[in-house]
Formats: structure tokens, sequence, C-alpha cells
């Protein structure tokens, strides 16, 4: 339990510097797709954890990234709503029997459909608050659609091949 | 009260969700640019010691671009010393040090982390207060305006530059004063407004800075005339122009400052003061 929880916060720290001195710097298509990988920490919270701490996490989470890119408020908002959401999704999702013990939300203690469902429910409502606070008007709206759609992809994308590159079947332990 | 505390117990995570998206909302929009920039002060020491280290690797990967850069300031300014030129003047080239007075510095620095893609871009540069940079000094690249510093930590300081939605700066086209605005989208491609339509101008024509703010000297470079767009009803032109700093590729800037700017400012205001008092 406290090797979990150890293992979360530091997953979470890493993935917010791999966001912001990594990915931030890589601008495809000049900046139409912009994926938010950091998210990921928060994905992989334990089912079993409680629904306040779930939005106490994204509360902390969400302010971390605006003290390092920008805007007040702005990833704080989006993450509340996403970890919100998180567990409502899990419960939609959930087998008839609800979640095992050792089961997390990873492609290898699930499969690959429920966990794209899962992801990318809320990496795409995610996405959409961020990029609709930041920008907050809809005269681009086509624009800014294929902006959340490809930067949603991508942020897929790069966590599903994390998940592969990272934990073997074997040592998902967390 | 019982029934309340029920309530309170059954709706808890629903009532703490408002409450910190209510937070985060207001951390958002409560804020003004002022404040915003505060917060962005506090995290200038921390976060900007971060970037700066990141900066340190990621300079090696760009060593032949810099290289090609400075050799390009080199010869420009190597081409401005006074041995290059012929003196056809000798009375105004003689007197000069008792005659012209410095009203500009300009001091060096490095941009060690900048946005582009969003609406409100900042660029964060490696000096501060300990090297005498303040609120609201210009900052230019190569000739060309870069932005307007913002807030200001010991070391580091932040700058809003022309791509921020909130920039805004007069400027000057053939002889007309206009202000340059930017609305989000490309970050190469920015607005003047205020152009009167009597004005004539043509694609091409170059835009610089009035020295009306005390932000630039008058004359440095802004950007060139790409479109114009007359079909509105307004007497006004409206130009589309193409900045001159590529904003994607700004390492070293300078960072104006004037050295008169407190001597203007207080006679101004006194001029507004005393017309204050006739009004009431």
């Amino acid at each position: 339990m406290a090797q979990s929880i150890i293992k979360s916060i530091l997953r979470i720290l890493f993935l917010i510097l791999l966001q912001s001195l990594v990915v931030n710097k890589v601008q495809l298509l000049d900046g139409l797709i912009l994926p938010w990988i950091y998210i990921f920490g928060l994905l992989m919270l334990p089912f079993e954890t409680p629904r306040w701490l779930v939005l106490m996490v994204g509360f902390t989470v969400g302010f971390i990234m605006d003290y390092f890119t920008g805007p007040m408020g702005l990833h704080t908002t989006a993450c509340v709503i996403l970890a919100y959401l998180q567990p409502i999704i899990q419960n939609l999702l959930a087998p008839r029997e609800g979640y095992e013990i050792t089961q997390r939300p990873t492609i290898q203690k699930m499969n690959l459909t429920w966990y794209l469902t899962y992801a990318g429910l809320l990496t795409v409502a995610h996405h959409s608050v961020l990029f609709f606070l930041e920008v907050l008007r809809f005269n681009d709206f086509f624009y800014q659609v294929l902006h959340i759609v490809l930067s949603s992809l991508a942020t897929l994308l790069l966590m599903a091949i994390g998940q592969y590159l990272i934990f073997t079947s074997k040592s998902s332990e967390s | 009260m019982r029934n309340i505390l029920a309530l309170i117990q059954r709706f808890y995570v629903t009532l703490l969700f408002f409450g910190l998206l209510g937070l985060g909302l207001a951390m958002l929009f409560g804020s003004n640019n002022y404040q915003r920039s505060a917060f962005v002060r506090h995290s200038t020491d921390l976060v900007g010691e971060i970037y700066s280290r990141r900066d340190h690797l990621s300079q090696y990967l760009r060593l032949g671009e810099i290289n090609d850069q400075l050799a390009l300031e080199n010869a420009r300014l190597r081409s401005r010393l006074p041995s290059n030129f012929l003196i056809t003047d000798t009375s105004t080239y003689d007197v000069a040090d008792s005659l012209h007075r410095q009203r500009y510095i300009f001091r060096t620095g490095r941009v060690i982390n900048a946005t582009v893609t969003r609406d409100m871009n900042y660029l964060t540069l490696d000096r501060g207060e300990m090297q005498g940079v303040k609120k609201d000094m210009g900052v230019i690249a190569g000739g060309a305006i870069v932005g307007i510093v913002t807030s200001t930590s010991n070391n580091f300081s932040v700058v809003m530059p022309v791509i921020h939605s909130s920039f805004q700066t007069p400027v000057r086209l053939n002889g007309f004063y206009g202000q340059l605005t930017w609305r989000g989208g490309d970050p190469e491609l920015a607005r003047v407004d205020d152009i009167p339509k009597h004005a004539r101008i043509q694609v091409g024509d170059t835009i610089t800075t009035t020295g009306y703010s005390f932000a630039f000297p008058a004359g440095e470079l802004v950007g060139f005339v790409t479109d114009i767009d007359d079909e509105s009803k307004e007497s006004f032109h409206v130009v589309t122009i193409r900045l001159a700093t590529d904003f994607r590729k700004l390492n070293y800037v300078e960072i104006v400052s004037d050295l008169f700017r407190e001597e203007i400012e207080s006679i101004q205001k006194a001029q507004e003061q005393a017309d204050g008092a006739i009004d009431h």
C-alpha cells in the first residue's frame, strides 16, 4: 500500500517534469498537436482510491502544471473536472462483478479496448476543457475541434506506448 | 441541523468538486493581467532555475545556429565601426560627446523559456532585478521588437511578447500612427489598427516603433505589411503585418532601459495633475 502511494507520487512528479521540460518543447504542425501526457499520472490512480483523494490529487497536479506553464487556474480547472469524471467513467465501464483488488487501470491488467475507452473519454474531456478555456472564443471552432482530436490522439498514443515500454506483464504491480 | 450534516455527508464529493472547480476558475478569471504575472513572478525563481538548467542542456544542440546568428550580428556591428565611415561632417562628429546625452542603454539577456502556440504567450529571460532589469522595460532582438518586461525576480524576468493577446504598442507606418495588436493564431502575423484610410500604404511597407512609449527607442523594426483590408466601412485600414522577429527561434535579446523615463513621466504627470485641477 505504502509502496503503491510512493510509486504514484513519483510517477506523477516525473510526468509533470517530462511534460514541462520535454513534451512542451515539441510542437508538431505549428502547435496543432499538443499532447498533455502528464494526465497519465492521474489516470493510473488505483481503482480503490477514495473520490475526495482523486479530486485533491487532481487539483494539486493541475496547480503544479500551472505553476510551470503560465496563466494560473487553467490546468487546475481541467484536472479537477478530469478527477471528478474519472471514478464515474470507471463505474460505467466496470465489469459486472466490479473490479478485483489486483486490477489496475492499465492495458495489461484490463485490456486494450477497455483502456482506450476509459483513457479516450477522459483525455478528450480534459483536452476540451483546457483548449476552450485557454482560447475562450468559438470563432475558430473547427480548428479547435481538430486541435482537440489530434492532441487527444497523440496523448493516447503516447500513454499506450508508455505502458508497453514501462510495464512488462509481470512487473505491473502498482 | 442533523439533516444538513447528513446532506453534507452524502454529497461531500460533489461539494468538494464544485469548491475546487470554483477555486480554479477564480484563479483563471478573477485575476487581472497584473496579478497573473505576479503569480508568474513567484514562480520565476524556482521554475526559472529549472528551466535555465534545461536550457543549458538543450543549447548544445543549437550551437551551430547560434554561431551563425552571432557571426551575423558581429558582421553587422563591425560594419558600424567609426573607422568604416568617411567623416563628411566634422562639426557634428567632433562635438558628439558634449552635444549628445545617452538616452537608452541596452543589456543583453538570453531567452530560457518561451511559448509560441498559446494565445497568452510568455518568455522568460535569465536577467532580473540584480542585473538592472525592471518592469515595463522593452525587449528587442537584432533591431526588431520582442516584447515588454511584465515581472521580475532577483535573477529572472518574464516578458509579454508581441504575440500575447493583451500586448499593445504604438507604431508608425509611413508617418501615420497606429496600434499594434496580436489576436492569436499564427505567431508570424499581427495587426495594425487606427491607420486612417487616407494614408497611402502598400504591401511591403515597413512598420517601426514611434518612441512614444518608454519601452522602445524610435525607429526599431516591427514588421512589414502583407495585407491591407479596406472592406469595412470604418475610416481606418485593417493592416496585417509579418513580424520581423521569429519568436520560434528567439535566443539572445537586448533589454532596453530609458534613462530619461522618470524625468519625462514626472513632467507628464505634473501636467495631467494641473489639467485635472482646472477641471474640478
